[in-house]
């Protein structure tokens, strides 16, 4: 199967060039302070040092993680039986339900959220419902399209097999399509959680701007207040904090796996 | 006789045209060569006519791009990308022009600077027009409803109507740093732009009271909208934008407050690595001109640069006549500029978060 | 028995259509607002074609369409082929090789828009390139890969590798099994990468400002920068939605007439 590997070469050369070395750069900044010129760097803790010490920080980046992490689960709550049951479409009604669901997603989300606002302008409600309907909204197209992705085609062939040894639907959703489901509902997390966590505009205009998120610190230490070195190391820590998080589920998938 | 005097004038305008184009100045033709414009987003006159009326004049295409904060252009001035013109404000002016970045505005081609109206001549940061010539300005302020607030309330507690829990759940708070702790410093007597650090920590106080009493809601550019639609009855704008809403909804009045405030200009500057330093000056003048001043002002709602448009669209028949917020004020001994600076920047950036995550 | 089918269908397909009306919801109060005769988002006060009209006249916003259009087209068709084969080669290699690649690929979808912006910009600075419609769609393809390879990957775990070897054993070359063996099965798999691929594209706007040159400006550039709000944008969108929804129509309609055609055909012969 080597042969195979070779074919990950030309993006594995691409991540190196577009996403370890910008990456690094940005791991540069967030260790050094910013001298008198952009071209002298001296090695520092301080950024780190100022995140944790302040426990402020932490209650944003909280805040930022608790509402990526409710979007998520109303993403799968709403999203998994829509994906099963656009999977027992016809194959060409299916090809158009996953258009459909995509075609929003190019008008752009600025425009969609103000949208929203002037609806739900006209609903009494609490703020933060209003935040998770918008983030929901935004988010739940992903989630339907990769836990379709996972079980269309696969499933039906296989669910006919167990429908032919017996088995009733409940079963075969249990034993069949759900285990198949596993890898698209992973998928579709990483797509929700990961740009959940640091997106802001949602909530801030929604939300009656009584949200202070992370992905809103970190932009305005790199826009207002210049601060490179400072945004570099949030944003740092934000991301192993996340990559430790989804190690920990990809974990859990794995042991589900050999189950 | 009014008609008289504008039939004359044109005239001699005309003239004047003539006469230059005689000279072979006004024709210049300088064959489709791009000018490019980087300036704020919907900072000019909707259908552009001004842009498109300076391409045919001058046979050059202009490329016309739009950026949101002085901080992003900034940045892309850095990444060394070439432009011809920008307009940033005053206090990103001060470091471009410190950081050598500017190069001196061409007084041969741009003979108009008497045009300029007296609140934005002879500014501090560069009294003689050497390197910008202002595009427009404004100051900040307080837009408010009339219905539910009372105006002789607002003249008196200025600043300090932030703090009345009776507006608490009907605020907006702009989300800006600088302007959040410049009506914190000037409500406490402080200058804008003081480093002092007591004198920073009790802005900070203020801003938390004011957190705790009116719960505001921390907007940006939505606030525009929102108050011309008065879903609020008291916002934190500039001048420019608070001409807009008392223009869509009458019931709004605005205030600015007796303790002082920030004065800002945006002003057209040419970059030392300007591929077209020629028809950038060309464009600088033209834009001051009477002509363009007037669409562009007019259709923003930021008071212009020109004398003579601020006066006609403040004046009766104009625009914005009877518009409070139209005209800033202007010489103010209690009004600032911000001034550059990076380590109060960050310092404001450290607090601000705090008090809006504070409740 | 029959009974019971029916309302199950009735049920899903009450779900699906709720789903959509959800997702279309705030698309057709943009596209009513664009007729809005004034500049407001909440209240409509009266029919205009103003906006139309404004669009129609502002070359900057036209251009700023094509411009969105061309780089989102390249950066699917490159990510899509690239992110595929790189799928396909990642679900062959060794668990620890594959998921430190996955950690990586994972860092432009986690990754603050404003972090991956400056971070290429810096890349760009630093190579001394100068910015411009290439470096953008180069930035575009970048973060528009791991998308692809997220939605590939889970559909090639599901394959049997098994069937993919006995392909080489028969003696197909590895293209050949590639070809016609794996990339038919997850051929859903592709379509939809390449959708969310052009979507991501489409509406990027910080990563778009700071890798793109002077003389280049998307939509997204556009609508972002706008300090109040111009209900042109609203036009501009109940166009594009118009458009795709008639490529779609069409798309779904010419095979449908082909069938037809070609029935017809068969039956006349």
């Amino acid at each position: 199967m080597k042969s195979f590997f070779r074919m990950t070469y030309p993006y594995i050369l691409w991540i190196g060039i577009f996403i370890v070395a910008p990456m690094l750069m940005i791991l540069l900044y967030a260790v050094t302070r910013s001298g008198n010129s952009t071209l002298t760097f001296q090695f520092t803790l301080d950024n780190f040092a100022k995140f944790f010490s302040d426990p402020d920080f932490m209650k944003v980046l909280w805040t930022s993680l608790r509402i990526a992490f409710i979007t998520t689960v109303f993403c799968i709550l709403i999203g998994y039986p829509a994906a099963l049951f656009i999977a027992n479409l016809s194959e060409r009604t299916q090809t158009l339900m996953v258009l459909l669901l995509t075609l929003p997603m190019w008008i752009n989300m600025l425009l969609k959220t103000y949208a929203w606002r002037g609806i739900l302008m006209n609903f009494d409600m609490e703020s933060e419902v209003k935040v998770f309907i918008g983030m929901v909204y935004d988010f739940l197209p992903y989630m339907i399209i990769q836990i379709h992705t996972a079980i269309a085609k696969l499933d039906r062939e296989l669910l006919t097999a167990s429908y032919d040894l017996g088995a009733n639907k409940w079963q075969s959703f249990l034993k069949v399509t759900l285990p198949l489901s596993v890898p698209g509902i992973i998928s579709g997390i990483t797509l929700v959680f990961l740009p959940a966590v640091s997106s802001f505009v949602i909530p801030k205009l929604l939300g009656g701007g009584n949200y202070v998120l992370i992905g809103n610190l970190i932009e305005k230490y790199f826009l207002v207040a210049g601060d490179w070195n400072f945004g570099s190391a949030i944003s740092l820590i934000m991301a192993l904090i996340i990559i430790g998080s989804m190690w920990l589920t990809k974990k859990i998938d794995r042991n589900a796996e050999e189950e | 006789m009014k008609k008289i005097l504008s039939v004359l004038l044109i005239l001699a305008l005309a003239a004047g045209l003539l006469l230059t184009s005689a000279l072979g100045e006004e024709t210049e033709d300088f064959g489709g060569v791009t000018l490019n414009v980087f300036n704020w987003g919907e900072y000019i006159d909707s259908d552009m006519s001004v842009i498109r009326n300076f391409e045919k004049k001058y046979n050059c295409r202009v490329n016309y791009k739009t950026y949101e904060s002085n901080e992003i252009l900034y940045t892309q001035i850095i990444a060394g990308d070439s432009w011809d013109i920008l307009v940033p404000s005053d206090y990103m002016i001060e470091r471009l022009i410190r950081e050598k970045k500017l190069q001196p505005i061409d007084k041969s081609i741009v003979t108009n600077l008497d045009l300029l109206a007296d609140g934005v001549k002879n500014l501090d940061f560069d009294p003689d027009n050497t390197y910008m010539v202002p595009y427009l300005w404004q100051t900040v302020g307080i837009v408010y409803d009339t219905t539910k607030i009372d105006p002789e309330k607002v003249e008196e507690k200025g600043w300090r109507i932030f703090q009345d829990p009776e507006y608490a759940g009907h605020t907006y708070m702009y989300d800006s740093e600088r302007d959040a702790f410049m009506i914190a410093f000037k409500s406490l007597g402080y200058s804008a732009n003081t480093e002092n650090e007591d004198e920073i920590m009790a802005a900070y106080e203020w801003l938390l009271e004011m957190n705790s009493a009116v719960h505001p809601s921390y907007v940006t550019d939505e606030v525009i909208d929102a108050m011309a639609e008065g879903y609020k009855w008291l916002a934190l704008v500039y001048s420019g934008d608070a001409a807009y809403i008392l223009s869509e909804n009458e019931d709004m009045a605005y205030c600015t407050p007796k303790e002082g405030t920030n004065v800002a200009v945006d002003a057209m500057v040419i970059p030392a690595n300007a591929t077209n330093p020629r028809l950038a000056n060309l464009f600088i003048k033209y834009i001051l001109d009477y002509d363009a001043s007037l669409e562009i002002s007019e259709d923003v709602g930021y008071a212009s640069a020109n004398a003579e448009v601020l006066a006609e669209l403040s004046g009766p028949g104009g625009t914005y006549e009877g518009n409070a917020a139209y005209v800033p004020r202007g010489g103010y001994e209690l009004d600032e500029f911000y001034h550059d600076n990076e380590v109060l920047r960050t310092r404001l950036s450290d607090l601000w978060f705090k008090v809006m995550s504070a409740n | 028995m029959e009974k019971k089918k029916s309302f199950w269908n009735f049920f899903t397909s009450g779900y699906l259509i709720l789903v959509l009306l959800f997702i279309y919801l705030p698309i057709l109060y943009v596209m009513v607002f664009s007729f809005n005769d004034s500049k407001s988002m909440t209240s409509f006060e009266g029919f205009s074609l103003q906006w139309y009209e404004n669009m129609f006249n502002n070359r900057e916003m036209l251009e700023s369409i094509k411009t969105t259009v061309l780089v989102a087209v390249i950066a699917t068709v490159v990510s899509t082929v690239m992110g595929t084969v790189a799928a396909i080669g990642l679900s062959k290699a060794k668990r620890i090789v594959r998921s430190i690649v996955l950690e990586i690929n994972n860092l432009p979808v986690l990754n603050p828009d404003i972090v991956t912006a400056i971070s290429l910009m810096l890349l760009f600075l630093s190579l001394k390139i100068r910015r411009s419609l290439v470096t953008l769609t180069l930035s575009h393809i970048t973060f528009c890969i791991p998308y692809v390879i997220l939605t590939v990957l889970p559909k090639l775990r599901q394959l049997d590798d098994n069937v993919a070897e006995a392909a080489l054993d028969l003696g197909a070359t590895p293209w050949k099994a590639l070809t016609k063996v794996i990339i038919p099965q997850i051929y859903p798999a592709i379509f939809s990468g390449a959708l969310i691929a052009f979507s991501m594209s489409f509406d990027d706007f910080v990563i778009s400002f700071f890798t793109s040159g002077v003389d280049v400006q998307n939509i997204s550039m556009y609508v972002y920068s706008m300090k109040r709000f111009n209900p042109s944008v609203n036009a501009l969108s109940t166009l594009i939605v118009i458009v795709v929804t008639v490529i779609l129509i069409m798309a779904n309609l010419i095979p449908y007439l082909k069938d037809k055609k070609t029935n017809k055909g068969e039956q006349e012969t």
